[in-house]
């Protein structure tokens, strides 16, 4: 978006300069990110063989794995690694000393390991599920080696971890002294883009008037994006850029950004029910009482918000905020003399979304202008007093699957190694042990490990060029093996910033990496070299295997997991703990369907509709949650036997659904609210209040649950259309 | 001080433990540091670091080595 910023602005300028701008902006930041790539791995080599190391390929190899553009992904991608190295190191040592005389035991605490880690790969997010994988892969790197020699184990295990640190050490150090670039910087630019889209979505009436469009780019866009912005952030935090002030802000628009969302959407769903009743007289006043919103929003400027925009939009927003009720009666009282008294509720429960609506959006300002305010002089406009945490949620299958198949693979490759009795066999053990754990969580890991086969092959032969041919024949010292090596490590840091050759570079690195003569002293045999390459191959292949067929994983079941656990969120705000924070109902909720929708499959239209039984969901625990709420206010002879029964009603609903149950729940719901409507109203204003606030909680779980169709009967089989 | 000292059995140079404590200490002083705004004044705030943390660990370096 900078880029485009830039860009943009640059048409002002001469054709040469517009062409500079352009290379500056594109082309610049790839070599500039080559050059620091050769540059910290060449670092690496040096100080490695320097310091005489064993494997000064592990250190360059460290380089290349958390190289990454921007410094803060490259401290926090470190971090995880020192852990998981020394996680690894220390299993190694506990292994080789306690098992090294009995295969039985070794290859099953072998392989109980593995599977914990994959497990635990997939139950932590970002780079968190690296510092596992890595702790898996270094058991193997530094005991199969010494399996035959036990006692050289603590040799080997100090080296590895030396050669780790330098590498790591030299890629932070360089990515944080050339021409760093912070990842907070991106983090601003995607903020301002989704605050962009949430004003442009909200700006036009059309947008939440009109009925739900599946091929409607721009809602899709309102509804993703806040696990990602959330991973960015984690990561920004360790740079130090971003101070506490910062991170604090960005979790609170992360917050309020999902629950305008949740709003956004129960709104159009409400909207969507009275189009299908056509009360026209109903759907007017709403957009009456919707058009201030939007004519403010109109107002601001398509180019970057400044904070004197903000604030006046702000002043209007909360302007609006104190009529709105007043409007809201206004337009109540019209509608009662115009129209039938049926459409009453309808209204009352959308017209509470569009004040919930402006409410919100009215503190999302608030806090953005707040981190504006922030970045340029340094004086927050808003105090926040805490933190909201992000809460995350893994289904417990998935992550079982992903275990028993990091530890068959390896009891295979296992078998494989003793019944051939190859040496080499042991590459063959890592190289499947790396593919189980490190595609684990991609979308499709079967391209991926194609992808990691091809990278292998080529890296194989430039490889041999450089084993057989090049370093014999060219190299004397260090600065010409230096010289000699730069070509083949900017090519692999210009693949890096290339997304889709993501793994096919990690294949290349890894197996360039491994057969590359970088020792201290040259040796090369090319029987070792052959004999060590298919090993490899042939381990990359095993792991193939295992994600061919160790999946049960379909559409179908994906759905019926999402719905089962979505379900029993529902179930257990209806009669758990209250503290339930609806931050942490929002983004558990929202962590699971990410998760699923990149694991399990799931089509274009069945993921559409996940995520719409996921906002239902979100919305009918909120409300939940507020009545519960409020129900604890309320004196004792106000209180009406029959919410209790409602309540009951949806909990049994959602323990077990069936389509009597939803005829139960809506009838249930609608007596009590007929009930509390003919009951005599308190006198005292609070207590007014509170009922009032009660029927429309309530209007508005009917609302939802006569709109969504699909969610929980699971009625639609959409896995299979396509 | 020793060049080489044993910690758990293991002997190793002095410069390790150092270089660990070192790092806890930039850490916090780091964090101390960002929430200062003592970044937002100085130009390479990359370099700054690294030089901090240079100038802390040659010191107790000296120490061992004079």
């Amino acid at each position: 978006m900078r880029a485009s910023n830039v860009l943009s602005a640059s048409f002002k300028l001469l054709p040469w300069q517009r062409a500079l701008a352009e290379w500056r902006t594109v082309d610049a930041p790839v070599l500039i990110y080559m050059a620091k790539a050769t540059i910290a791995a060449l670092l690496a080599l040096w100080v490695a063989m320097t310091l005489n190391m064993a494997d000064p390929r592990t250190a360059i190899f460290t380089v290349f794995i958390v190289m990454q553009p921007q410094s803060g992904l490259v401290f926090s991608k470190s971090y995880y690694r020192v852990l998981g190295t020394i996680a690894g190191v220390g299993m190694s040592l506990l292994l080789m000393g306690t098992f090294a005389q009995d295969p039985v035991w070794f290859i099953a605490f072998f392989a109980l390991w593995i599977g914990l880690s994959t497990a635990a790969g997939l139950k932590y997010r970002n780079f968190q599920f690296y510092g596992f994988v890595l702790a898996g892969y270094t058991l193997c790197i530094v005991a199969l080696p010494v399996i035959e020699t036990p006692l050289e184990v603590f040799d080997i295990a100090v080296s590895r971890f030396s050669e780790v640190v330098i590498g790591i050490m030299c890629a932070t150090l360089v990515s944080d002294i050339i021409f760093p670039r912070r990842l907070s910087d991106s983090l601003i630019t995607s903020e301002q883009e989704r605050f962009r889209n949430i004003l442009s979505t909200l700006s036009d009436p059309e947008s939440v008037f009109e009925a739900f469009d599946e091929s409607n780019p721009a809602l899709n866009r309102f509804s993703s994006g806040v696990v990602g912005l959330n991973a960015v952030r984690i990561n920004s935090s360790f740079e130090s850029g971003a101070d506490r002030k910062e991170r604090q802000h960005y979790q609170h628009l992360n917050h309020e950004y999902m629950n305008l969302s949740t709003t956004f959407h129960s709104l159009k769903s409400a909207v969507s029910a009275i189009k299908k009743r056509e009360r026209t007289e109903v759907l007017n006043a709403l957009i009456h009482l919707y058009a201030p919103v939007a004519s403010v929003l109109k107002t601001l400027p398509d180019t970057l918000l400044t904070p004197g925009d903000m604030n006046r939009v702000i002043g209007e927003l909360f302007e609006l905020k104190n009529t709105t009720q007043a409007r809201l009666e206004s337009e109540h009282e019209r509608l009662k003399e115009s129209a039938s008294v049926e459409g009453e509720d309808e209204f009352t429960s959308a017209a509470y979304l569009i004040v919930r609506l402006l409410i919100e959006l009215h503190s999302h300002c608030v806090t953005y202008l707040s981190l504006l305010r922030h970045r340029l002089s340094g004086d927050a406009s808003r105090e926040l007093s805490r933190g909201v945490r992000f809460s995350t949620h893994t289904d417990n299958v998935l992550v079982a699957l992903a275990a028993l198949r990091g530890s068959g693979v390896l009891l295979i490759t296992m078998m494989f190694w003793i019944w051939t009795a190859w040496p080499y066999a042991t590459v063959t053990i890592t190289m499947a042990v790396v593919i189980g754990l490190l595609l684990g969580t991609m979308p499709n890991p079967l391209d991926g490990v194609k992808d990691f086969f091809k990278g292998a092959v080529i890296a194989l032969v430039i490889a041999a060029v450089y084993d057989f041919y090049l370093i014999p024949q060219y190299t004397s010292d260090l600065l010409t093996l230096s010289l000699l090596l730069s070509p083949v490590l900017a090519y692999v840091g210009w693949m890096t910033t290339r997304p889709k050759l993501a793994i096919f570079s990690f294949g290349f690195v890894f197996m360039f990496m491994t057969q590359c003569a970088l020792d201290p002293y040259y040796k090369i045999d090319p029987t070792k070299y052959l004999e060590s390459s298919l090993a490899a191959l042939i381990g990359i292949v095993f792991g193939g295997l295992a994600y061919l067929l160790v999946n049960f994983w379909s559409c179908s079941l994906t759905q019926q997991r999402v719905a089962k656990s979505l379900r029993r969120q529902i179930v257990s705000l209806c009669s758990g703990a209250l503290n339930v924070e609806r931050s942490a109902l929002e983004s558990t909720g929202r962590d699971l369907v990410q998760q699923f929708s990149t694991q399990g499959r799931l089509n274009m239209r069945s993921s559409r509709l996940v995520f719409e039984w996921l906002l239902t969901t979100l919305e009918i625990g909120r409300s939940i949650l507020a009545i519960r709420r409020s129900l604890k206010r309320i004196y004792p002879h106000y209180y009406h036997s029959s919410i209790d029964t409602s309540l009951d009603a949806i909990k049994g609903y959602f323990e077990a659904p069936s389509q009597s149950g939803r005829e139960r729940v809506l009838t249930t719901l609608g007596d009590t609210i007929n009930g509390l409507h003919s009951a005599v109203m308190p006198k005292e204003k609070g207590q007014m209040q509170r009922i009032k606030m009660l029927i429309v909680e309530l209007d508005l779980i009917r609302t939802v649950l006569l709109n969504s169709e699909t969610f929980p009967l699971n009625r639609e089989d959409s896995c299979r259309s396509i | 001080m020793p060049l080489d000292i044993t910690l758990f059995g293991i002997q190793m140079p002095t410069l390790l433990p150092i270089f660990v404590v070192t790092a806890v200490v930039q850490i916090l002083l780091d964090r101390v540091m960002s929430d200062g705004g003592v970044y937002q004044h100085v130009w390479h705030p990359g370099l700054f670091r690294t030089a901090v943390f240079v100038c802390l660990f040659s010191i107790p370096c000296l120490l061992i080595y004079r």
